[in-house]
């Protein structure tokens, strides 16, 4: 059945098209029809202008070389139009429904742990620019059929002639065939050399980079970086070069039998000719024929290897779309969300480890978080922090036990309902290059537009001062790229909490490292900002705020502190009980605090 | 027209990088295959001439020698075409090779930093770089084959018209005249395809922005706490049709304009056409010639379209922009008026000893700016000692760093080594004793041990037990362990057997890398917040690894941690573009200025509960 693959997902494409552009569809199927048309066409009137020549007969004469100047000049015209139709096609429906479809599911996965997977991401990196690729290949394979046609609509024409000519079918083929296999050596040098080539790129903007450069001139490895690039460009060229040596010495081999083959053939129609049961116009027909066949073979082949090409897309398309049915087929919660958090969250003897690994990155942790408070979870890189949050977003299902939400299984509430509910402001904050407006109000959709609701947001994230040096404040686009301003760290994690705080009525609220960028004054005010709305959050709602950060100091305040250790919740409590235990956190702190202990 | 002269020179210089026998090979190939169309209208002609003239006894045998001929022409024509490929292909990469190494050498080597860093200078580089990012940009090798192309196209196209004027003249410019019309009403169509898709590549970029937001691992978590699925597929179409709605309707217009070229094509064709079929018909001419002339007239018309007008128009801006950066780029002598030329030292440094760093009323204001970040600066580095240089962000820290490394040059005082100004060492003979570790270090996707060594090669292959011993002081042992082939082992996925490093381990690869240096002759190490991403605890094993294996060498260090630099010999405070005041930590704690007021935030935040930063404004 894998073999199938391609011609079905070609059909769905096909369908696609018609569906959607179903003029072009038809217009480039007339086209390359007309095509083949006018090249039988032109070879046909030649004949019957030369034939009547020799006849003397003016009027068959004068409209056989009008035929032929009529053929000539349509398949003149059909080519151009052949390449719009391609280009049409492939953009109009492969950058919109293709491109979209594609994106809209890798989004639609539940969880994250696919775009935190190597494999899945690498496929991601490949495909998502790729869309119009897919499409190419599709019309690529179309074009391929025809240009077959034409080489076999060519001899079957001479096939008229002599059925002794059919037999140039089979030396038709071997160009054919020896073209192909050229071709993939050529394919197959370009991914045996890509290594080298990426390698010379990459040495190449070390070179031309303006951060690299520093160095590069303090070490003064700029002579040695360009000898390596230089070496590396030479090694990708070389390699490709003797691939297109070798294709060239199959191509020569190829077209030498044909050419012999058909010039024996046209000996036969000349020989004929000279005796009589022939004509001269055969002759003409034939070499119409000749000069017409290595283009039509050439582009039959070209064409094949950009289909066979395309597999690199293909593949890793096909590979995408059953992992996000796989995804679509897991069974997803249906509960609606609570209007509002009485009880709390409690994790029950959750683990979880990242696939592909055996380290546990939660490890039975069990702990009871009332409605209301605020938690903070501190450990060491690498304690399970943000692994802990991401479960409470839903981004990974836990491999044993459960998070419970007022007693109700995570899994069963339905996943866009409890995001709904949920907000939060991430350590890998996204940097969306749209307007300042935008990027805070796509925390709540809906009040996208709401200025007021934005100002506010900002005002939660202490990024007053920030619109205030924008220089159309919230109006003002970011991105130097994009004609805006290029934003520092700490103004993106602002940005980013300012979208955090879009959402009034959230049932969790998540601030994932959210300082980390931010100078000392704006994190205090954020903190006692932050403190402030927990509060209020929680009166409304019952709302959990969860703060993680690796830095001990900054969460005194919680009502609960979560320590994690490797995994392991090691102890929890308030800062004043934990002091007390002398564990663990308070080991952490006080090596924090003596580095600013007093002198002596 | 399309091109002026002075494009046309511009595109055929890169041919020179070729070498002549590449070009000659090229040119002789071109050359033979653009006759082939003209040479097989004459041997068909020969052929039918000879089947068609009824009074030879053996026909056949006289057509043999023409169909031979005629064999001839047909497989050499295949030969040809099928080794122009190779040849092409080898001077497109010989001539873009070379094009790149320029390129690459030129950014390279400046001298100095700062024309390299200005944006503009950046996108020239893009343009320049001959790595086409659409298909609307070519490279000098494609422009400059096709520019030859048209001009020995042109001789094939002569020979075709030599034919067609074996039987009339005047089909001669009828048919030039309507196959350049064609092709010149295509290349103007072909163009304004081209440009309006350009114009259009910002929405392109746009549109990647919400195709990014999408596919990333890590903005993907707020696309789905947020529910930003369809609104940014949405945003993405709304981009992606912004850019291509114009084009798309450019080609839609196009396909309605390929009528007039069609009758152009059959009216010039046709006309030529039944002209000579009438007189053969009439015996003015034979039926040879008629056949010649059909073939002939339709390879006028085919000699017009055998090359992509858009290889040139897109590798112009590229020929362009390397022209503007050699301008920018290249290294320029310049004599300052205010110094007076100090004899360069003939004895080469005592290597044993680091020399004494001074900073003399150094002031410093980036190029096209008004503000002075340096102002007046005196500063010295003492050989052997440990500098830490504090200062709140935008103090200028980084500038300074640059300055002492020669990346920039200062705009008044001077900066000297052992009494010597480092202008006057030249930046090469002056950066040998320098080793910078900067915040943004370079991670060359490069075996294990050339990350180590690269930039320290002294000629001769680098020492294995320095770069052992230098490896060991870093701790890098552990990840040497994992590494699956040692020291041969890339430092990327992406290369074969490669490995990705965390970025601890790739913090302990540059400290590696510093510490070579200095066992290399490096006698002055700077280190430009080598670990501000890393916690106070990694910080610290950081440090005390590098006080205990620098040897000799001075080094500077910048480090917002206080913890940190108040272990340090002495420590500069950088204020207001000047060393406001130094001393050790002792020194300024007692004298209660700015340092002792920092110390006591960061000290008083921790107590509090705060993170142990400063930043910008603190202190203001």
């Amino acid at each position: 059945m894998r073999v199938l693959r391609y011609p079905a997902l070609w059909w769905e494409l096909l369908r696609l098209c018609r569906r959607r552009v179903p003029g072009l569809v038809a217009g480039m199927f007339a086209a390359h029809l007309l095509t083949i048309a006018a090249l039988v066409g032109s070879a046909l009137s030649l004949r019957t202008a030369v034939n009547a020549t020799l006849q003397h007969h003016t009027a068959l004469a004068v409209s056989g070389a009008l035929g032929a100047a009529a053929a000539y000049g349509i398949s003149a015209g059909l080519t151009g139009c052949r390449g719009i139709f391609r280009v049409l096609l492939v953009e109009k429906v492969g950058l919109t429904d293709l491109h979209e479809q594609i994106h809209r599911d890798i989004a639609a996965v539940e969880g994250l742990d696919h775009l935190e997977r190597t494999d899945f991401l690498d496929r991601v990196t490949v495909v998502k620019h790729s869309a119009w690729a897919i499409m190419d290949g599709l019309w690529a394979a179309v074009e391929s059929v025809f240009n077959t046609g034409q080489v076999v609509a060519s001899l079957l024409l001479l096939g008229t002639l002599s059925p002794w000519l059919l037999s140039l079918l089979v030396f038709a083929a071997v160009p054919l065939w020896f073209d192909q296999r050229g071709q993939s050596a050529v394919k197959r040098a370009e991914t045996d050399t890509a290594e080298a080539f990426r390698l010379q790129q990459h040495l190449f903007e070390l070179a031309t980079s303006a951060a690299a450069g520093k160095e590069i001139r303090v070490a003064g490895t700029g002579a040695e970086l360009s000898r390596r690039q230089t070496a590396a460009w030479e090694a990708a060229m070389r390699g490709r070069g003797r691939a297109r040596m070798v294709a060239a010495a199959w191509k020569c081999g190829g077209w030498s039998v044909f050419t012999v083959g058909f010039v024996a053939g046209l000996g036969l129609i000349a020989y004929r000719a000279a005796h009589g049961s022939g004509t001269v116009g055969d002759i003409v027909l034939t070499v119409t024929v000749a000069n017409s066949l290595r283009e039509s073979v050439h582009a039959a082949v070209s064409r094949a290897t950009v289909v066979a090409g395309s597999g690199r897309v293909i593949e890793p398309y096909l590979w995408l779309r059953e992992q996000v049915a796989q995804d679509r087929a897991r069974t997803r919660g249906s509960l609606a969300a609570p209007e509002v958090l009485r009880d709390g969250i409690e994790f029950r003897d959750v683990c979880y480890a990242y696939p592909g690994t055996d380290r546990m990155a939660l490890d039975g942790v069990t702990v009871r978080i009332p409605a209301g408070s605020v938690v903070a979870i501190v450990g060491e890189y690498g304690s399970g922090k943000t692994t802990l949050v991401k479960l409470l977003g839903k981004f990974y299902r836990p491999d044993s036990g459960a998070v419970l939400v007022d007693g109700t299984d995570l899994a069963e509430l339905e996943t866009e309902g409890w995001r709904a509910r949920s907000s939060a402001a991430f350590q890998d904050f996204a940097r969306p290059r749209t307007g300042f407006a935008e990027a805070v109000g796509l925390g709540d959709l809906p009040h996208l537009e709401d200025r007021e609701r934005i100002a506010e947001a900002v005002r939660a994230a202490d990024a007053e001062s920030l619109v205030a040096r924008l220089p159309q404040g919230l109006d003002t686009q970011l991105g130097r790229k994009f004609g805006g301003v290029d934003l520092s760290e700490g103004q993106w994690q602002k940005t980013a909490l300012a979208r955090a705080s879009m959402r009034q009525d959230p049932l969790l609220f998540v601030l994932d490292e959210p300082t980390a960028s931010l100078d000392a004054p704006s994190e205090d005010a954020i903190f006692t900002r932050y403190m402030q709305r927990a509060r209020e959050l929680a009166r409304r709602t019952g709302a959990v705020t969860v703060i993680v950060s690796h830095r001990f100091s900054t969460v005194t305040g919680a009502d609960l502190i979560l320590v994690l250790d490797r995994g392991r919740l090691v102890e929890s409590g308030r800062h004043e009980e934990l002091m007390e235990l002398g564990g663990r956190y308070a080991d952490l702190y006080s090596i924090q605090a003596t580095a600013y202990a007093p002198i002596g | 027209m399309l091109l002026t002269n002075e494009d046309r020179r511009l595109l055929l210089r890169p041919l020179r990088t070729a070498g002549w026998p590449l070009i000659a090979g090229m040119l002789g190939l071109q050359l033979a295959s653009t006759l082939v169309p003209a040479g097989t209208a004459v041997t068909v002609a020969a052929l039918v001439a000879d089947l068609g003239s009824s009074s030879r006894a053996d026909l056949f045998r006289a057509a043999l020698l023409p169909l031979c001929l005629f064999g001839v022409v047909l497989g050499v024509g295949h030969l040809l075409e099928a080794l122009s490929d190779p040849l092409q292909f080898a001077v497109k990469a010989r001539i873009d090779g070379r094009h790149r190494a320029a390129v690459a050498e030129l950014a390279a080597t400046s001298p100095t930093i700062g024309t390299l860093e200005q944006p503009e200078v950046q996108e020239l580089v893009r343009l320049a770089q001959a790595y086409p990012d659409n298909w609307t940009e070519r490279t000098p090798g494609d422009g400059a084959i096709t520019q030859l192309t048209v001009l020995v196209g042109s001789i094939g196209v002569l020979a075709s018209c030599a034919v067609l004027a074996r039987y009339a003249w005047w089909p001669v410019p009828l048919v030039l005249a309507a196959a350049a019309l064609a092709r010149a009403v295509g290349i103007r169509q072909g163009l304004a395809f081209f440009r309006v898709w350009r114009s259009g590549i910002k929405e392109g970029q746009k549109a990647r922005v919400w195709a990014d937001l999408l596919t990333d691992p890590a903005e993907g978590k707020e696309v789905r706490v947020f529910g930003l699925a369809d609104w940014a597929v949405l945003r993405m179409r709304g981009h992606i049709l912004a850019m291509f709605e114009p084009a798309w309707a450019v080609s839609t217009k196009d396909l309605r304009r390929q009528w007039p070229m069609v009758c152009l094509v059959v009216g010039s064709l046709g006309t030529t056409y039944a002209a000579v079929a009438l007189s053969a018909v009439h015996g003015h001419t034979t039926v040879a010639v008629e056949t010649a002339v059909f073939a002939a007239a339709w390879s006028v018309q085919q000699g017009f379209f055998g090359f992509d007008p858009r290889n040139q128009i897109g590798a112009l801006p590229g020929l362009r922009a390397y022209e503007e950066l050699k301008q920018k780029l290249a290294p320029r002598t310049t004599v300052r008026a205010d110094v007076p030329p100090v004899p360069v030292p003939r004895t080469p440094p005592d290597p044993a000893v680091p020399p004494l760093v001074r900073f003399e009323k150094v002031g410093f204001t980036y190029p096209g700016t008004e503000r002075t970040v340096l102002d007046g600066l005196d500063l010295e580095i003492r050989p052997g000692e440990l500098l830490a240089l504090v200062g709140l962000n935008g103090a200028g820290k980084s500038t300074l760093i640059k300055l002492l490394a020669s990346l920039y040059e200062p705009t008044s005082g001077r900066i000297t080594a052992d009494g010597h100004d480092t202008a006057d060492l030249g930046p090469d003979l002056w950066r040998r004793q320098v080793s910078v570790v900067f915040q943004d270090f370079v991670r060359y996707q490069l075996p294990l041990a050339d990350n180590i060594t690269l930039g320290q090669d002294t000629g001769a292959a680098p020492d294995r037990a320095v770069i052992e011993a230098a490896s060991r002081d870093a701790g890098l042992e552990e990840v040497l362990a994992r590494m699956p082939d040692g020291w041969g082992t890339p430092l990327a996925r992406s290369r074969t057997g490669g490995v990705d490093l965390s970025g601890g381990q790739w913090q302990q690869v540059v400290l590696a890398r510093a510490l070579y240096a200095v066992r290399s002759g490096a006698r002055l190490l700077v280190l430009d917040e080598p670990t501000a991403h890393l916690d106070v605890r990694t910080e610290f094993e950081v440090f005390q690894r590098l006080a205990e294996h620098r040897g000799g060498s001075s080094v500077v260090l910048i480090s917002h941690r206080l913890s940190t630099v108040r272990q340090a010999d002495r420590i500069a405070v950088l204020d207001g573009g000047r060393i406001s005041e130094s001393g050790t930590h002792e020194e300024l704690i007692a004298r209660g200025g700015s340092y002792a007021e920092m110390f006591a935030i960061q000290a008083e935040r921790f107590a509090s509960g705060y993170q142990d930063h400063i930043e910008e404004g603190e202190l203001l």
